[in-house]
């Protein structure tokens, strides 16, 4: 979906098709924020009941607190802004995004946030923060889903909605296959109460 | 109580390897204000078929710093001029006079509950002092008659129209309807004026959904029993105070982390309820100012949460989603 990047009303007519509960806007590079911020601060009405923003991961500009102002502006349209934790440097400034913060866990090529113990020390830091968990990066750790397990075992009073694809084998998103649908759902069994968010066009729509 | 003691409630948050701090602590509070109001009330001569009967919190066992003694003077028969003891003297006693409308203002005659059901004569009043009884309430003196009315009101709803095997559609409507009312009523209120929006808000996404719920799903669950059973259970269930009830479904339909997380956001809204801060914040919140309030934030995103639990038990599960599909619209 990286062609859609930048193009809100493509990615909300693309998330339409699936559902209209719940839909994440994806800013994944710090210089989208802005028009985002003026895409939904143009006083549109969304027909979505859930909506998320997926915080930028790339091009990042260096200056968090400047970052966490725009994130703060966001969140006024949004009930969750997730953010990948590993692109945090000074956890303290996020707090003020409160309750509405998700923190991601992260893939295997990433060098931290992939687990529970790593998650741990930044929800330490981050106290209100609610878990975004992605079942195909737990899976990249993990095949046999222990890891998924245990992520769940240590932040399921905390988690706030899923992020659902397969992985290619260089770890990008792609439609969910069969294979997976069956090996994830005893864990996705476990999340039936938040939404689940697809980050590749379920099979259908591809 | 579960085979170990524990309550429903109790066994999801060790399945779950949670806690809910406020609510045990609620129910602790409740138990104590229950045994202190029942002393207090032994100074009053009490008629053989009068109970005193607390509403609300004090029946859903959730009973917080801003809790007041609704109550309801319960009388196991006809209407009569004279019920001993008066309202007023158990006003009196208690810490707070009758409130809700006034609804709880006249002593509540047996035979109103269970005979008016439905058609003109079965006014709001008459509908919220049933389901309040039925649904939320505890008895503070007179266990007998308490106990005697409430198995009339559950033998006119299951009368002959009962199947095996299926929810008891009248008394399911009834159910709806009391909640449905409740909603109706809340945009009554707020055509009335602004005063306590956010309050009565706060209440309608929390604990009136958690007695909703906790009427609802009984009944929805009586598909799992044949007809000599039906009555048994909801009894049993009507022994139990709402959250117990809500606990027990997600336990029996294998739903035990978002039922976890359910009484999670429930928890958190009992804890920030017992903050008078916290209720002060809420009481000043109107629609108008409703995007400003932090404390109106966090029961949004508690509600939010607190639903999300509740429509996944009726509607992710495996055998309830028929059940609601085939009973709970039409």
């Amino acid at each position: 979906m990286g062609e859609l990047r930048g193009d809100w009303i493509s990615q909300i007519g693309m998330a339409l098709e699936v559902s209209p509960f719940a839909v994440e806007l994806s800013a994944l590079s710090e210089p989208e924020l802005p028009s985002l911020d003026a895409f939904l601060g143009s006083g549109r009405s969304l027909p979505f009941r859930y909506i998320s923003i997926h915080g930028p991961s790339k091009a990042l500009e260096g200056d968090e607190e400047k970052l966490v102002d725009e994130l703060i502006r966001l969140s006024r349209h949004a009930n969750a802004v997730v953010m990948h934790p590993d692109t945090i440097k000074n956890p303290a400034l996020f707090r003020p995004l409160g309750h509405k913060l998700l923190l991601e866990n992260m893939d295997a090529r990433k060098k931290t946030g992939r687990n529970r113990d790593e998650l741990e020390s930044m929800f330490a830091e981050l106290p209100q923060a609610g878990f975004c968990f992605d079942v195909p990066h737990a899976w990249s750790i993990d095949p046999d889903m222990a890891v998924a397990s245990e992520l769940l075992d240590g932040f399921g009073s905390r988690l706030r909605h899923v992020h659902l694809s397969s992985l290619s084998e260089d770890l990008h998103h792609v439609p969910l296959t069969v294979a997976d649908e069956g090996l994830f759902r005893p864990i996705l069994e476990r999340c039936l109460d938040v939404p689940w968010i697809f980050e590749a066009p379920p099979r259908g729509l591809t | 109580m579960g085979s170990s003691g524990a309550s429903p409630l109790e066994v999801l948050a060790q399945e779950a390897g949670r806690d809910f701090p406020n609510l045990f602590e609620a129910r602790k509070r409740t138990a104590a204000g229950l045994a202190d109001r029942s002393q207090r009330l032994k100074i009053l001569s009490h008629s053989s078929d009068v109970s005193v009967v607390l509403m609300g919190s004090w029946g859903r066992a959730e009973v917080t710093a801003g809790s007041d003694d609704d109550f309801m003077l319960l009388v196991h028969g006809v209407e009569r001029d004279e019920v001993e003891p008066s309202v007023a003297a158990v006003g009196d006693v208690l810490d707070s006079s009758p409130g809700i409308q006034g609804i709880f203002g006249v002593p509540v005659f047996s035979d109103r509950l269970v005979h008016d059901i439905g058609l003109d004569q079965d006014d709001n009043s008459n509908l919220t002092r049933r389901m309040l009884f039925l649904l939320e309430s505890a008895p503070v003196t007179g266990t007998s008659p308490y106990r005697a009315v409430r198995e009339e009101v559950l033998d006119r709803y299951l009368d002959e129209s009962v199947k095996a095997y299926r929810p008891p559609r009248f008394l399911l409507n009834d159910v709806v309807r009391y909640w449905r009312t409740i909603c109706v009523d809340f945009a009554g209120k707020e055509h009335e004026g602004p005063k306590k929006w956010g309050l009565r808000n706060a209440k309608l996404r929390t604990s009136r959904k958690i007695l909703f719920a906790g009427g609802l799903l009984p009944v929805l669950e009586c598909f799992r029993f044949d007809l000599n059973e039906i009555r048994d259970y909801l009894e049993g269930q009507l022994d139990l105070v709402p959250t117990d009830r809500i606990a027990q479904c997600f336990l029996v339909h294998n739903a035990v982390e978002p039922g976890a997380r359910t009484f999670g956001a429930y928890d958190e809204f009992i804890g920030r309820m017992n903050d008078e801060e916290f209720r002060d914040d809420l009481g000043n919140v109107v629609r108008d100012n409703c995007g400003d309030s932090t404390a109106f934030a966090d029961i949004q995103r508690l509600g939010h949460e607190l639903q999300g639990g509740l429509l996944a038990l009726l509607y992710e599960t495996r055998a309830l989603p028929q059940v609601v599909r085939d009973y709970a619209i039409f």
